[in-house]
């Protein structure tokens, strides 16, 4: 037992080993942040929340819809598809998935002070600096994969549970035609066609009132003259002009999300959840506690960032752009539904407007600055 | 604040200095509160180190400072020879430290605790986690979660914190707090097993009793400053002597002696005289004593030296006397 303690007189040995492990780096070995990862991820509580909110909401929610479309397959739709990707990326994984990394980013920046462990960790004379970073890879090594598990889960689900027909606007339309393969197969639907999908006029069309009934049947109302008064060449003319001018909106639609797009919103969504754990990680080492520091951290998310991503205000535009959760609603692939709301399918944005590039530069710079003031204060803090 | 004088002026280390903590000038204010004022302080290698002083008279404060949990305003200091907070990294590679109560991750068990700290530490530290925990008797107790341990397990892993370092200094700030006197006991053998391995121990507390029994030396700190510092054996020897005679008419002593230079204090009570003599009187004063009551006819039944204890010798040389007065 006393064998490792024999260099404990030797004065020689004084300061070697800390300059062999370079104590006084700031960048942090692996050991800590092995060890830091063990910290956190031990964290029972914390950890079951983590789980329920990334990957236990999605799951249930996509469990009650593979049920009831088992169940009842008439009157509930399947439960994947590309609406359903769409829907729960944008609308759910995106904000949760932000939450939940501040979440642990907070924890992770102010629980060795109140805990009083950061006392002990000074005092084995390693820089402060490399004590704050070694909390970025560890909580990375614990976000990153549970975003990514929450987030194959719903792709799973979307791909293979997916619709074998396209509904469109309520109408069974056969998925990923082209332009020329919708109007044939609209002139050979005239009457789901000119009943069911929207036509903005402009043209000639004038059918008498008509529309698609809860089983998919074309309806006509009592009185109405009905689609039979109709010649059918003049209803399939008619339901060619409606398929051409509803093209562009059809060929957003999918069965099923395509590898791209999953690909671009799984990177999308680990990008903010990196935001949210750094971002949190900052906040939470500067203000010395947890609870003050998630409430900002959700408060920023789910209310400020909806509300200064879409309000206009003139003279302030420049500080909306600075604002993180716009930058990385800039960033949203193309295919989502915006995020924070505010139009859909990637088509025209109501987003306050800001190029490319500047998003990227407020996204760096907000990781920059709060890991910045994170490690300065973690730095200067009397402990 | 003088921060240049917080520089290593030397520029070069010196490990071979016979001081583990050498500090001059050390100075740290809270506002107008001057918690470490101008402090002096030198504490030899391979000893236990009492450093005593009041509640609030600054103890935790100067350990703060020297371990670079918060900052100094004015002065130098160096541990084990390295100036600090220039080479703090250094200096601190063989320093272990306990500073107020211990306090850990309390959802990992102790040894993941310890791993924790291991890991900042360099790599041959996770070999002595074992070693570590089986020296403070927490082996049985190692994999329990800490937020079930005890005060006095807490104090113990905080020692064996202490000890991943290899430490050729430990620092502990009051380790007897919330121990049980055979806790205390353990700790006190554990400190002398330390100082015996060639570990110098600084030993921050209020119970001097402890100190008394554990330290070779000791420093007094008061209002911030050190204001006596030394081996105890010298310390006391320095202080106020006191000598009690049992003898067959106290009344008529007491008025002899108040005839000689050394009588001036002389107390009657019930078993005799209660005689005190200043700082730095030889024994061969009580021969004297001796000879002059027996000389006048006075049967001595018994005449002894009362050895000063710490704790009366600490309270005469702090402000607290007047308080406990």
């Amino acid at each position: 037992m006393t064998s490792v303690f024999e260099s404990a007189t030797s004065t020689n040995a004084v300061g070697s080993d800390a300059t062999r492990d370079r104590r006084g780096s700031w960048l942090p070995n692996g050991a800590m942040i092995a060890t830091r990862f063990m910290e956190l991820r031990k964290r029972r509580g914390l950890m079951a929340a983590l789980i329920v909110v990334n990957i236990g909401i999605p799951t249930i929610f996509l469990t009650i819809r593979l049920i009831l479309h088992v169940a009842a397959p008439k009157s509930y739709g399947p439960a994947g598809g590309y609406d359903i990707f769409t829907g729960i990326v944008a609308g759910v994984m995106y904000v949760f998935g932000f939450i939940v990394a501040a979440t642990l980013g907070c924890t992770a920046g102010s629980v060795d002070l109140t805990e009083g462990m950061f006392r002990h960790l000074v005092i084995t004379g390693r820089s402060r600096t490399a004590l704050f970073f070694a909390r970025i890879p560890a909580g990375l090594m614990i976000v990153v994969p549970m975003v990514a598990a929450g987030f194959t889960i719903v792709c799973a689900v979307c791909v293979f549970a997916a619709p074998t027909k396209l509904d469109y606007q309520g109408v069974t339309v056969p998925a990923g035609l082209s332009l020329k393969g919708l109007e044939t197969w609209a002139a050979d639907h005239p009457k789901e066609v000119v009943c069911g999908l929207p036509y903005q006029g402009g043209g000639q069309v004038n059918i008498p009132a008509c529309f698609i009934g809860q089983k998919g049947q074309v309806v006509t109302p009592p009185g109405a003259p009905g689609l039979n008064s109709v010649p059918l060449a003049t209803l399939k003319a008619d339901a060619v002009k409606v398929a051409q001018q509803d093209y562009v909106d059809y060929s957003q639609h999918f069965l099923s999300p395509s590898t791209s797009l999953m690909v671009k919103a799984g990177l999308w969504i680990e990008l903010e959840a990196i935001i949210g754990l750094i971002v949190g990680l900052g906040l939470g080492s500067l203000m010395g506690q947890r609870t003050v520091a998630v409430i900002l951290m959700i408060v920023l998310e789910i209310i400020l960032t909806p509300l200064l991503s879409h309000a206009v205000i003139p003279h302030l535009i420049n500080v909306q752009r600075g604002v993180v959760g716009l930058a990385t609603a800039h960033l949203e692939p193309g295919g989502l539904p915006r995020a924070f709301g505010g139009g859909g399918g990637g088509g025209v944005s109501r987003l306050v407007p800001e190029s490319t590039t500047v998003a990227v530069c407020v996204i760096i710079a907000w990781l920059v600055v709060w890991s910045g003031l994170g490690a300065w204060r973690m730095s200067t803090r009397d402990t | 604040m003088s921060a240049q004088t917080l520089e290593d002026t030397s520029g070069t280390n010196s490990p071979d200095s016979p001081w583990a903590v050498e500090t001059h000038g050390l100075t740290k204010r809270f506002g107008d509160n001057v918690a470490v004022n101008d402090v002096e302080l030198l504490v030899p290698r391979g000893c236990a180190f009492g450093y005593l002083g009041p509640n609030g008279a600054g103890k935790t404060t100067l350990i703060r400072v020297l371990l670079g949990l918060t900052h100094a305003d004015a002065g130098t200091m160096s541990l084990l020879g390295f100036p600090v907070p220039r080479h703090r990294d250094l200096a601190l590679a063989r320093v272990g430290a306990i500073v107020d109560e211990p306090r850990f991750h309390g959802h990992l068990t102790g040894r993941q605790n310890l791993q924790i700290l291991a890991a900042a530490r360099e790599r041959a530290a996770r070999d002595r986690i074992e070693p570590s925990l089986e020296r403070v008797g927490m082996m049985q107790r190692a994999d329990v979660r800490v937020s079930k341990y005890s005060m006095g397990m807490r104090q113990r892993l905080g020692v064996a914190a202490c000890l991943l370092g290899d430490p050729q200094l430990l620092i502990l700030d009051e380790p007897m707090n919330g121990l049980d006197p055979a806790g205390m006991h353990d700790m006190r053998d554990m400190i002398q097993s330390l100082v015996s391995e060639g570990r110098t121990v600084m030993l921050s507390s209020h119970l001097l009793d402890e100190v008394e029994r554990t330290c070779d030396a000791v420093a007094i700190v008061d209002n911030g400053k050190v204001i006596r510092q030394g081996p105890i054996a010298e310390l006391l020897a320095g202080a106020a002597m006191e000598v009690q005679v049992e003898c067959s008419t106290p009344d008529r002593a007491r008025s002899l002696l108040s005839t000689t230079p050394f009588g001036t204090h002389v107390d009657v009570e019930a078993s005799g005289l209660s005689i005190h003599l200043a700082a730095g009187t030889g024994r061969d004063v009580i021969a004297e004593i001796n000879r002059l009551l027996v000389g006048d006819g006075i049967d001595v039944f018994r005449l002894q030296e009362i050895q000063v204890s710490l704790e009366s010798w600490f309270l005469q040389v702090t402000s607290r006397l007047g308080e406990s007065a």
